[in-house]
């Protein structure tokens, strides 16, 4: 019978048993004990299904245990560090129908339940020989230690179980070809333009009779196209593995009944293929060399014909070149942003600032030329009724509105062959020559408008100053027949 | 008596061919070539009983016109000596320009001709007051203005060339039918060709002339040729407070991106050669920089500005600066503030470290 811990009890009986700092009855250890293996892979399972066991796997140690009625039954130790994890332990082994110890060496008593928050103490500890002695408030039992199970053995001997959702899995898959389907595999991925790594991995021989290692070809596809799945899954001599963890993968159509990816057992750098069936897990303790599938792709040699043809004259292309035009065209014109106005009606512009609207003036550029005016506005140049109309049919080339090039290349082609250097725009007259602007020559219609410097001021002022001042002209006139008559150096 | 009476024959056609045109503008007809024994003796009480009445008081109209761009003028005084001799260089310089000397024997008259004429200039003294210097001014404004127009005439069957002189009514006649196209250019004068003397003479001519109008040299420092340099006759009419206050007027006038740069320039090879007298440039160039900082005139476009109006912003906000620190009377303390936080961007800059060693290098 055990005792119940009452609150601020220091003193207890059960050795190797003591508080933590909760109260909580705490030995070194904590073991699960499991009727039968079934149950302590149940346990694993629902462990592993909601955390992994990585921080367990240093202290964990699972074995079979045999009772003086010689009944069998499983452990698993794992290290008490905490009341907080062997809660954890205690509420998945209660699941499976486990009972929950902790103790020290061999006395171990029950961990704490809703009957014994505190958990329990053994007052009367029984003097028996044997590798075990577990104080449950039930029953007082006494073990000898069978043999010790390894969690990767038994991993690898737990048969998968039939999962059929997994076969059209998407994601990496490893698919293994026996000898001969390998090449013939490898060239229809290599033809079909998959994408994947190809080795080849060998193995012991079967039996005494086989005189060479048995050879296999490991594919890793990371993308297997959906149509190829069922060819795959389906083809006798062809095994797919799904990756489940790492270094680990399990065959298609099969789930292990174990989180293997909660169990770092498995080599990341090998691999460890888990077959259904009943059959036999492959193991590689380093995955083999492996090559892309394109470097297995057939190659041919040319049998006719010598190696190279040379070329016996070297010269330009033929040139097809034809004068480009402007044509017009029927649909109406769009977004016009620019205009050309004529040298005479430069005035007439000036005259229709002060009728402009302020969002027209705001928008739009000027650049003064010997050629006339040139407007641009991101907004639309039509406000201003004066010359020719404009589209930007490429970034700086212009070509007038209601036209189109002919031959109709692309605006990017026109704009490399007409070959307008940065910094300048070029605006395509009708007749398809071109008069390139600087683009710093445009200045902001408002500054020109209102400032002096970019050309209203600056015209103004030569427009007076020749106004005040009429030209001198310079003539020639007679220099007499003797034009050194009365030209004599100055007095001394 | 009888020399007197030629001289003042020399005058008239003097001033109604060359003089009375640098002022009211149109033709100019350079008389047969003067000499510098007549051009020194010309003198206003020998021409004034020569010269129409009516065309002496419209050029001296014009000249007042022209004075009154700087000065409020009313009266601008009868040609000095020196004005005259100017004038009649001028004439020599005009004539020896013409193409009807291009010929094997009469190159070498040409030449005699701008020779003595350098020499007459050089016998000129530079206007002694700013005022001599306004009204040499309001004479020779247009010197570095004056073209000739070249007229090219083409027809069916040829061409021609008239050079100053425009062409005959009678190869222009029936244009439609002949396909008369006539080309007119002006051509500045140290462009002329066919030209009997020396380009480089005509150059110097023409720069001497300028020297002594100062005003004039300094209000058209902006032309191409011969390129504004600072002078003895510049410096010293800048170096007077009266004479910059005329410059920066003159200045004023001009585009200030291309002052900046003839003046940065100018005043460079000043720094280099003869950095003694720099002082006066340097007063110019600070007194415009202080007349941009409190807003009294425009300023050059920064973002095309030459390095040599770089040069002369620099320098001008360096000196402006040092002149503020001495303590210049005149200024009021924000107003010294204002000014001292505007020009330093421009005096710390690389080009104002540049001027600044440019200054404090030993003479």
């Amino acid at each position: 019978m055990l005792d119940r811990i009452a609150l601020h009890q220091t003193r207890l009986h059960t050795p190797g048993l003591g508080l933590d700092s909760k109260g909580v009855a705490l030995g070194a250890k904590g073991l699960v004990l499991l009727p039968s293996i079934d149950r302590l892979v149940a346990f694993l399972a629902v462990y592993t299904r909601e955390r992994s066991i990585e921080d367990l796997m240093p202290s964990l140690s699972m074995r079979a245990v045999r009772s003086k009625l010689g009944t069998r039954e499983f452990t698993l130790e794992i290290a008490a560090e905490s009341s907080d994890r062997m809660d954890r332990v205690a509420e998945t082994a209660r699941l499976v129908n486990g009972f929950t110890f902790t103790g020290t060496s061999r006395h171990f008593v029950q961990y704490r339940d809703a009957g014994a928050p505190f958990g329990y103490d053994a007052p009367e500890l029984l003097s028996i020989d044997a590798g075990l002695l577990l104080y449950h408030d039930r029953f007082s039992q006494t073990y000898d230690v069978e043999r010790t199970i390894e969690l990767r053995s038994l991993l690898l001997r737990l048969m998968p179980h039939l999962d059929p959702a997994t076969r059209q899995a998407a994601g990496l898959r490893f698919i293994v070809a026996e000898p001969g389907l390998g090449p013939a595999l490898v060239q229809y991925l290599a033809r079909s333009r998959v994408d994947g790594d190809v080795g080849v991995a060998e193995w012991p021989p079967q039996s005494a009779f086989d005189d060479s290692p048995v050879r296999r070809w490991i594919l890793r596809i990371p993308e297997l196209p959906e149509r190829m799945r069922g060819l795959v899954q389906g083809t006798p001599g062809l095994s797919t593995f799904l990756p489940v963890g790492p270094g680990v993968a399990v065959e298609a159509g099969y789930r292990h009944p174990i989180e293997l990816r909660a169990c770092p057992v498995f080599d990341a750098a090998g691999l460890v293929l888990l077959r259904g069936r009943g059959d036999e897990a492959w193991s590689m303790a380093r995955l083999p060399p492996m090559g892309a599938l394109s470097a297995f792709a057939r190659v041919e040699l040319r049998t006719t014909g010598s190696d190279t043809a040379v070329a016996t004259a070297l010269g330009p292309a033929e040139a097809v070149r034809v004068p480009l035009k402007l044509v017009p065209r029927a649909v109406a014109r769009r977004h016009v942003t620019a205009t050309w106005v004529a040298p005479a009606q430069v005035p007439l512009l000036r005259r229709l600032a002060y009728a402009l609207p302020r969002s027209t003036i705001a928008d739009a550029s000027v650049a003064m030329t010997a050629r006339g005016a040139f407007l641009r506005s991101r907004a639309g140049i039509e406000a201003v009724p004066l010359g020719t109309f404009f589209v930007e049919l490429y970034p700086g080339l212009y070509i007038p509105a209601g036209h189109e090039v002919a031959p109709a290349v692309a605006p990017e082609v026109l704009a490399r062959a007409l070959d307008v250097p940065a910094g300048r725009v070029m605006f395509l007259g009708p007749d398809a020559r071109g008069v390139v602007v600087l683009d710093s020559a445009f200045v902001p219609l408002e500054a020109a408008l209102l400032g002096a410097p970019p050309w209203e001021e600056i015209i103004a002022e030569q427009i007076d100053s020749r106004l005040d001042e009429a030209l001198v002209d310079l003539k020639v006139t007679s220099i007499g027949l003797l034009p050194m008559r009365g030209v004599e150096p100055p007095p001394p | 008596m009888a020399a007197d009476s030629a001289l003042a024959a020399v005058a008239r056609e003097l001033f109604e061919g060359v003089m009375a045109p640098l002022v009211l503008g149109g033709a100019l007809r350079p008389r047969h070539a003067i000499g510098a024994r007549a051009a020194l003796a010309l003198t206003q009480a020998k021409a004034s009983g020569a010269i129409e009445a009516g065309l002496f008081d419209r050029v001296r109209a014009g000249r007042v016109r022209r004075a009154r761009r700087l000065l409020p003028l009313d009266v601008v005084a009868a040609p000095t000596d020196g004005e005259w001799a100017l004038s009649a260089s001028l004439n020599d310089v005009l004539q020896a320009a013409s193409p009807t000397f291009q010929g094997p024997l009469r190159r070498s008259m040409a030449a005699r001709i701008l020779e003595l004429a350098i020499a007459t200039i050089d016998r000129i003294e530079p206007p002694a007051t700013v005022g001599e210097a306004l009204s040499r001014h309001t004479w020779f404004a247009a010197l570095p203005d004056l073209t000739r127009t070249d007229s090219s005439v083409t027809w069916w069957a040829g061409s021609r060339v008239f050079r100053g002189e425009p062409p005959p009514a009678r190869l222009q006649a029936w244009p439609g039918v002949r396909r008369v196209s006539v080309v007119a250019t002006e051509v500045p004068l140290l462009d002329l060709t066919p030209l009997a003397v020396d380009r480089e003479r005509l150059a110097l001519a023409l720069t001497l002339l300028l020297d002594r109008s100062p005003l004039t040299a300094l209000a058209t420092c902006t032309r191409g040729e011969p390129p504004f340099a600072w002078s003895d006759a510049t410096l010293a009419l800048v170096a007077r407070g009266s004479g910059r206050t005329l410059a920066l007027r003159a200045l004023e006038r001009l585009a200030p991106a291309a002052v900046d740069a003839a003046l940065g320039r100018a005043t460079r090879s000043l720094l280099e050669h003869r950095r003694d007298v720099a002082g006066p440039a340097l007063a110019v160039l600070s007194d415009r920089v202080l007349a941009i900082a409190i807003g009294h005139t425009r300023a050059a476009q920064a973002s095309s500005a030459p390095a040599d109006a770089v040069f002369a912003n620099a320098v001008g906000a360096a000196v402006a600066l040092r002149r503020l620190e001495a303590g210049e009377p005149g200024w009021a303390d924000d107003e010294r503030k204002r000014i001292w936080h505007a020009l330093k961007p421009a005096a710390s800059s690389d080009a104002g470290r540049g001027a600044a060693a440019l200054l404090q290098e030993p003479a």
